[in-house]
C-alpha cells in the first residue's frame, strides 16, 4: 500500500537510511500489551518498525482506560492484544502487526519461535513471566529489553547473554509472606486478617471442597497417635465448615420456611468463623498469656445494635473501636468534621453492623452463584465485586474480633489485589527508552543483517539466528544504557552503562543446546549421554553398554565435527563426570541414581520446550541446559528419533567462586543498588501462607513416577548458595578508571564526609537498599 | 458537578492513578483548563498524558496544516488528514482518548498577539507552550506572568528534548521521603521561580566540579545554542554548513555563563555536529519521552503536590539521560 512518503523523513534524518532501513527488516516481539505494551507499541510503529508481533494473554477492564490508550470503554473485555493490534495499525499503515492472544509460557513459544525474532521488549507486570522471556532468550541468544514501572518510578535495561547482565543475575525480592499462625490464629495487622479471608475463607467456604482430603490426613494423624483431642477438634471445625458449604450450595433466596432460614448461610458461617471459632481459640489459655485475646462476635446482638465492643487499650484502639460500634467517629456515616473533603463511596470504613451487613449480602450474591449456576467454586478476584466484598467485610469483621484497625472496600481492594499504581506518563517515557536501547542493540551490530530468504512468518522461521543483533561478533555494546526513572531533582533520568554478567548467574551463565527430539522414541540417556559427546566407548558408562545403538550411529553422522578444542572446554569424550541431572526442580538422575536414564522424555513427563539441566556435581563445568525441540516435519521416520546439536555445545568451565574482597578489581562489577530496586509488580507483591507441614516441598506435578523428593536446591535461578555469595557487596572505587567510570555515569564520589554538605539531599547512596 | 462526587465511570477509569497521588489531586486536574500551543510531536503526546489523566478542559492552538511529515511523530493524523487543519484533524481522537474531557480548538495563531493571548490566558489554569523559539517563548512567559499563570515550555530537536518552567511562587505538598512509610509526614513547600529571560542570565560560577557535571551541561548548552542560532539566523542549523556558526555559538555561551572550566569549555564536537543535522526533525521516542516527562510536571503542578521540574530539564536521546538545572533561581 502506498502511503505519505514524508512519513519516515524524520526519523531516517535522525537514524541515517542505513540503520532505518534495518528497522522494516527487524522483527520485534513485544510481550505484553498493558499499559507500557500500548505506549511501546505506539513508539515502535512511529519509529519504524514494521513487523511486530505482540502477545497478550489479558482481556481490557475499565481500570485500564486512564493509560492504556489504545482502548475505549467500548473494548472492555476484549482482548488486549488484538485490540491494541488493530488500534496501532492505524497509525502506520505499511506496519504489520501480528496480535497473539496467549500466555507466553505456553509450549509453542519455543526457542525455535524466540530465535525468529530479532529483539524481544518485555512491557510485562510480573516476576514470573519476566524470569521465563529472560531464560528464553538468553537460551536463543536474542537481545532483550526488559522494564517496568510503579507509579512514578521506572526502568529499562537492555539484555544481552555474555555481554551484559541478564534479568536473574541481580536477585529479586521474593514476595512478602506471613507465618501461618499469624494468619490462622494469631493476627495483628490489617492485611494478616485480608489475607486469612482471601486465602484460606474465601477458599473453605467457596473453594474446592478440601473437607475429604482434610478428613483423610486427620485418619492418619490419628493413626500415627497424634493429639486425640486436637484431631477431634479439627475435625469438628472441618464439619462445621462442611455444614456452612452445604448450606451455601443449597441456598435458594427465595424460601421462607423457618427450615432454610436456619440453613442461612451467611448466618451460619458467621456464627461459625466469628463466634465458634474464636471461642475455640480463647480455650487454649497458653496462646493469650502474652497477648490480647479476640472477642467473640454475636451475630444477633450486632443486628439489633446491642453489642458493644469495649476492649481496653490504647486510645488509638479505643477510637477505631468507638468508630466501628458506630458511634459517632471519624469517617462515620455523615460526619464531616474532619478535614477529610473528598472521599469516594468505597473510601469510606465501615461500621460493625455495616461490615455484617455487607458480609450477609455478599455471602448470599456467592451463595446464589454456586447454587444457580455451572460453577462449582469461586476464587477472589479484586474486581469481581462481591468477592471484594466478601473479603472487606469478613477482614473488617475479623479485625474487629481482634481490636485491629479496619480498612476500607477501596484499600482492602489494593492490599487483597496486590495493585500497583500506574499512570500514563510513567509508561510513555519508559516505552521511548525501550526503544532507544532497542536502537541502540542495533547500533551495536552494524553487520548483523537478516537473510532475505528467511520465511516472513515468524513462528514458521528455521532456527536462525541470522537475524538476531547478539550474533555479531564484533558487537559493540558500549551505547546500551540502563535508564531509572527517578525522584531525585537534579537527575531524573539517569542512565549508567550496562553491568558484565554475574558469574555466578544460574541463569545466563549455563551453557544452552537444543536436541529436537520424538519425545516418546528418545531417551533421557540418548539426549543426556548426546550432548554431553559420551557416545563413544561404552566400557566407562557406570551402567555397563549403552542398549540403544541404533540410535547412537544415527545421530554420530549428524554430529561430525562436533568436536571443539578450546581451552576452556572440557567435553573430551573420555572424560565422565558425576553428573545430575534436572527437569526445572525435579530431580531425574543423580550420581547414585540413575534409573530414569532408559525411560523416555515423554514416560518422564518432560515435554516440549522444557529444560533438561546437566549439572557437574564437581562444580567444574558450568550447567548445560537442553531444550527439548520438536523435530522437524521433513524428518524421516525412519531416521533417529532425536537429533543433536551440531557441533556439539562447548562445555564452559566454571570460573571458581572466590571470597569477593574489595581488593579484587571488577569482579563484579559495582552494583548501584539505589538504581537496581526492582519496581514491584501486581502478581510479585502476591502474599502466600508458608505452610509449616510441607516446607518447601516441591512435589509432584506431572505424573510424578520416577521422580525424587528433592534433596536440595542446587540447580535454578534462586540457587540459594549461589545468590548467597552473589549478594555480597564489593564496592571497589579506589582504581582511577572505575572512578571514572563511575562519574561519567553522573554519578558523584565523595573523598570523604565533608564533602556531603554540600550536596544536600542528592546524593547517591551506594548499596543502601 | 459536585466537586465531592466522583461518578462510578471516574472511579473505574482513574482507580489506579487515584491510589497514586490521591482523590484531591484528581479534582484538582478536573477542575483545570489547559491552554496547549502548536501541536507537534511533543504536544501530541503532552495531551494524551493530560487528557488521558482526567484535566477538566483542553484548548488547543495550532494554526498550520498537517504535512506528511508530521505522521512521523503526530499519531492523532492519519494519511487522510494531510492537508487539514491539525487541530481539525485532531480533536475527535483527542476527545476519543477520554470522553471525560472537554476539547476546545482554536485554528490560528492570532490568539498569541499580546493583546489576545493575554485574555485567552486569563481564562485558563495553565499554559504549555510547545516546539516554539525563544524569543517568543520569553514574551509570552512574561504574559502569563503579569497574569500569575503558570507557564511550561517543552519540544525536540532531534534526539535533544527541553522543558522549561515558571510556576511564579508555587506552593505544593512533599511527602517527606525521609521518614518512614507508615510514619511519612507532608511538608509545605513554596518554590519562586524565574521567568525564561532571567533564566537565560543564569551563571554557573557557584557551582563546584561535581555539582556542574552532574547537571551534564553539555546537553544544556546545546540546546541554548541552537535557541541563540535561531534567534540569530531566524532559522534552525540545517546540516554540515551550519556545524561551525553552532559550535562557536554554544563555546560563547559556555563561557558567558562561567561554567567550571574542568568540567565544560566547548560543547563536544560530536554532539554539536549531531545537533546541527538533526535539529528540525522530531523522533517518536524522543517526543514520548519528553511529553511524558512535561505531563507529568503539568499535572504535580496542578495537583499542588511533589516538587515540580526547577526549572530547566534537558534530556539526550544519545544516552537516555535527563537532569534539571536551576537556572537564576535560588
Amino acid at each position: 500500500m502506498s502511503t505519505a512518503a514524508g512519513r519516515t523523513k524524520h526519523a531516517e534524518a535522525i537514524l541515517g537510511p542505513e540503520l532505518h532501513t534495518r528497522l522494516s527488516l527487524t522483527k520485534v516481539l513485544v510481550v505484553g500489551a498493558g499499559g507500557i505494551g500500548c505506549e511501546l507499541l505506539k513508539t515502535l510503529v512511529l519509529t519504524g518498525f514494521t513487523q511486530i508481533t505482540l502477545l497478550d494473554l489479558d482481556t481490557i477492564d475499565l481500570s485500564n482506560l486512564n493509560r492504556q490508550f489504545l482502548f475505549r470503554t467500548k473494548d472492555v473485555k476484549k482482548p488486549k492484544s488484538i485490540t491494541a493490534a488493530r488500534a496501532a495499525s492505524s497509525f502506520n499503515p505499511n506496519v504489520k502487526i501480528d496480535p497473539i492472544f496467549g500466555n507466553i509460557k505456553a509450549e509453542e513459544y519455543d526457542i525455535d519461535w524466540f530465535k525468529g525474532f530479532g529483539v524481544v521488549l518485555n512491557a510485562l507486570d510480573n516476576l514470573d513471566a519476566r524470569r521465563h522471556v529472560n531464560r528464553m532468550c538468553m537460551a536463543a541468544g536474542v537481545p532483550l529489553v526488559e522494564s517496568g514501572t510503579a507509579g512514578y518510578l521506572g526502568q529499562v535495561q537492555p539484555l544481552v547473554k555474555d555481554a551484559t547482565e541478564c534479568f536473574d543475575c541481580i536477585p529479586k525480592p521474593t514476595p512478602k509472606s506471613f507465618p501461618v499462625c499469624t494468619i490462622r490464629s494469631t493476627p495483628s495487622q490489617p492485611i494478616h486478617c485480608i489475607v486469612w479471608s482471601k486465602s484460606y475463607l474465601m477458599g473453605q467456604l467457596f473453594g474446592r471442597d478440601e473437607d475429604a482430603g482434610e478428613t483423610s490426613e486427620l485418619d492418619e494423624a490419628e493413626n500415627n497417635g497424634e493429639n486425640v483431642e486436637e484431631i477431634a477438634n479439627l475435625r469438628k471445625e472441618a464439619q462445621s465448615f462442611s455444614r456452612v458449604r452445604a448450606a451455601i450450595r443449597s441456598y435458594s433466596p427465595n424460601s421462607t420456611s423457618t427450615a432454610d432460614q436456619n440453613n442461612d448461610p451467611a448466618k451460619l458461617a458467621f456464627q461459625k468463623i466469628f463466634s465458634a471459632d474464636i471461642q475455640n481459640l480463647l480455650n487454649m489459655g497458653d496462646m493469650w498469656k502474652h497477648r490480647e485475646p479476640p472477642v467473640p462476635l454475636d451475630y444477633d446482638q450486632i443486628i439489633s445494635g446491642t453489642f458493644i465492643l469495649d476492649k481496653q487499650g490504647s486510645s488509638k484502639a479505643k477510637e477505631e473501636r468507638n468508630r466501628i460500634n458506630g458511634a459517632s467517629s471519624l469517617n462515620g456515616t455523615g460526619n464531616k468534621k474532619t478535614a477529610e473533603k473528598v472521599v469516594m463511596k468505597d473510601q469510606r470504613k465501615l461500621t460493625l453492623k455495616e461490615n455484617l451487613m455487607l458480609f450477609n449480602t455478599s455471602v448470599q450474591s456467592l451463595s446464589m452463584r454456586l447454587s444457580t449456576s455451572q460453577v462449582q467454586t469461586i476464587e477472589f478476584d479484586k474486581d469481581d465485586e462481591d468477592t471484594l466484598d466478601f473479603v472487606t467485610a469478613a477482614s473488617n469483621l475479623r479485625s474487629a474480633a481482634y481490636g485491629i484497625e479496619g480498612k476500607s472496600k477501596w484499600e482492602v481492594k489494593e492490599m487483597a489485589g496486590n495493585i500497583i499504581p500506574a499512570i500514563a506518563t510513567t509508561n510513555a517515557i519508559i516505552a521511548g527508552l525501550i526503544v532507544l536501547q532497542a536502537l541502540n542493540l542495533l547500533r551495536a551490530s552494524p553487520s548483523a543483517r537478516p537473510s532475505p530468504s528467511e520465511p516472513v512468518n515468524a513462528t514458521t522461521a528455521t532456527p536462525s539466528s541470522s537475524s538476531t543483533v547478539a550474533s555479531s561478533a564484533s558487537a559493540d555494546y558500549s551505547l546500551l544504557r540502563n535508564v531509572h526513572i527517578q525522584l531525585k531533582p537534579s537527575v531524573p533520568l539517569s542512565s549508567v552503562t550496562c553491568s558484565s554478567p554475574n558469574p555466578n548467574c544460574g541463569v545466563c551463565r549455563d551453557v544452552y543446546t537444543l536436541v529436537r527430539c520424538d519425545r516418546t522414541q528418545t531417551t533421557l540417556r540418548d539426549v543426556v549421554q548426546g550432548v554431553l559427546g559420551w557416545t563413544s566407548g561404552q566400557s566407562q558408562n557406570r551402567e555397563g553398554a549403552i542398549e540403544n545403538g541404533q540410535s547412537q550411529n544415527g545421530n554420530r553422522n549428524e554430529n561430525e565435527n562436533g568436536s571443539n578444542d578450546d581451552d576452556d572446554e572440557v567435553n573430551d569424550g573420555s572424560e565422565r563426570k558425576e553428573i545430575s541431572v534436572y527437569e526445572d526442580k525435579r530431580i531425574l538422575v543423580d550420581p547414585d541414581w540413575d534409573d530414569n536414564l532408559d525411560r523416555t522424555l515423554d514416560s518422564l513427563n518432560v515435554g516440549r520446550g522444557k529444560f533438561i539441566s546437566i549439572v557437574d556435581e564437581e562444580g567444574d563445568w558450568e550447567t548445560v541446559q537442553v531444550v527439548i525441540g520438536e523435530l522437524p516435519a521433513s524428518h524421516p521416520s525412519t531416521a533417529s528419533p532425536y537429533i543433536l546439536p551440531c557441533p556439539l555445545p562447548k562445555l564452559v568451565k566454571r570460573k571458581k567462586i572466590k571470597p569477593l574482597v574489595p581488593s579484587v578489581p571488577s569482579t563484579p562489577p559495582p552494583r548501584l543498588s539505589l538504581k537496581r530496586s526492582l519496581p514491584t509488580d501486581a502478581d510479585d507483591g502476591d502474599v502466600m501462607i508458608i505452610d509449616g507441614h510441607n516446607g518447601n516441598g516441591r512435589t509432584r506435578d506431572g505424573d510424578g513416577e520416577g521422580q525424587r523428593a528433592l534433596k536440595k536446591p542446587r540447580l535454578g535461578a534462586y540457587d540459594s548458595q549461589r545468590d548467597a555469595k552473589t549478594t555480597t557487596p564489593t564496592m571497589d572505587v579506589t582504581s582511577p578508571s572505575k572512578r571514572k567510570r563511575l562519574e561519567e555515569d553522573g554519578l558523584v564520589l565523595m573523598d570523604g564526609p565533608g564533602e556531603v554538605d554540600e550536596f544536600e539531599e542528592d546524593v547517591i547512596v551506594i548499596d543502601d537498599d | 458537578m459536585d466537586p465531592a462526587e466522583f461518578t462510578e465511570e471516574e472511579q473505574g477509569r482513574y482507580d489506579r492513578q487515584i491510589r497514586l497521588w490521591g482523590i484531591e489531586a484528581q479534582q484538582r486536574m478536573r477542575n483545570a483548563t489547559i491552554l496547549v500551543v502548536k501541536l507537534k510531536g511533543t504536544a501530541t503526546e503532552t495531551i494524551k498524558n493530560i487528557v488521558l489523566a482526567g484535566i477538566g478542559k483542553l484548548i488547543l492552538v495550532d494554526a498550520d496544516d498537517v504535512e506528511e511529515v508530521d505522521l512521523g511523530a503526530g499519531f492523532f493524523f492519519c494519511d487522510d488528514d494531510v492537508g487539514k487543519k491539525r487541530v481539525d484533524a485532531a480533536k475527535a481522537r483527542i476527545e476519543n482518548l477520554n470522553p471525560l474531557v472537554t476539547v476546545e480548538i482554536i485554528p490560528n495563531f492570532d490568539v498569541l498577539d499580546n493583546q489576545n493571548f493575554e485574555s485567552t490566558v486569563n481564562g485558563v489554569d495553565l499554559v504549555c507552550i510547545t516546539d516554539w523559539d525563544r524569543d517568543d517563548l520569553i514574551r509570552l512567559n512574561n504574559i502569563c506572568r503579569r497574569s500569575r499563570k503558570p507557564f511550561y515550555a517543552g519540544g525536540t530537536y532531534g534526539l535533544l528534548g527541553y522543558i522549561f518552567c515558571d510556576l511564579l511562587d508555587h506552593k505544593y505538598i512533599s511527602p517527606d521521603r525521609s521518614s518512614p512509610k507508615d510514619a511519612q509526614k507532608n511538608v509545605q513547600v513554596t518554590a519562586s521561580y524565574s521567568p525564561l529571560q532571567d533564566a537565560l542570565r543564569h551563571q554557573w560560577s557557584a557551582l563546584s566540579k561535581r555539582q556542574t557535571k552532574e547537571l551534564r551541561p553539555a546537553s544544556v548548552f546545546a540546546i541554548l545554542s541552537l535557541w541563540q542560532f535561531q534567534s540569530a539566523r531566524n532559522r534552525l542549523p540545517l546540516g554540515t554548513q551550519d556545524i561551525d556558526e553552532l559550535q562557536q555559538t554554544a563555546d560563547a555561551l559556555v563561557s558567558g555563563a562561567d561554567v567550571n572550566k574542568q568540567v565544560l569549555t566547548t560543547v563536544p564536537r560530536s554532539l554539536i555536529e549531531s545537533v546541527a543535522m538533526t535539529a528540525p526533525h522530531e523522533f517518536s521516542p524522543v517526543c514520548a519521552i519528553v511529553g511524558g516527562l512535561l505531563a507529568q510536571d503539568i499535572l504535580k503542578t496542578l495537583a499542588a503536590r511533589e516538587p515540580p521540574i526547577a526549572n530547566f530539564l534537558t534530556f539526550d536521546g544519545n544516552t537516555g539521560g535527563a537532569s534539571v538545572c536551576r537556572l537564576s533561581m535560588p
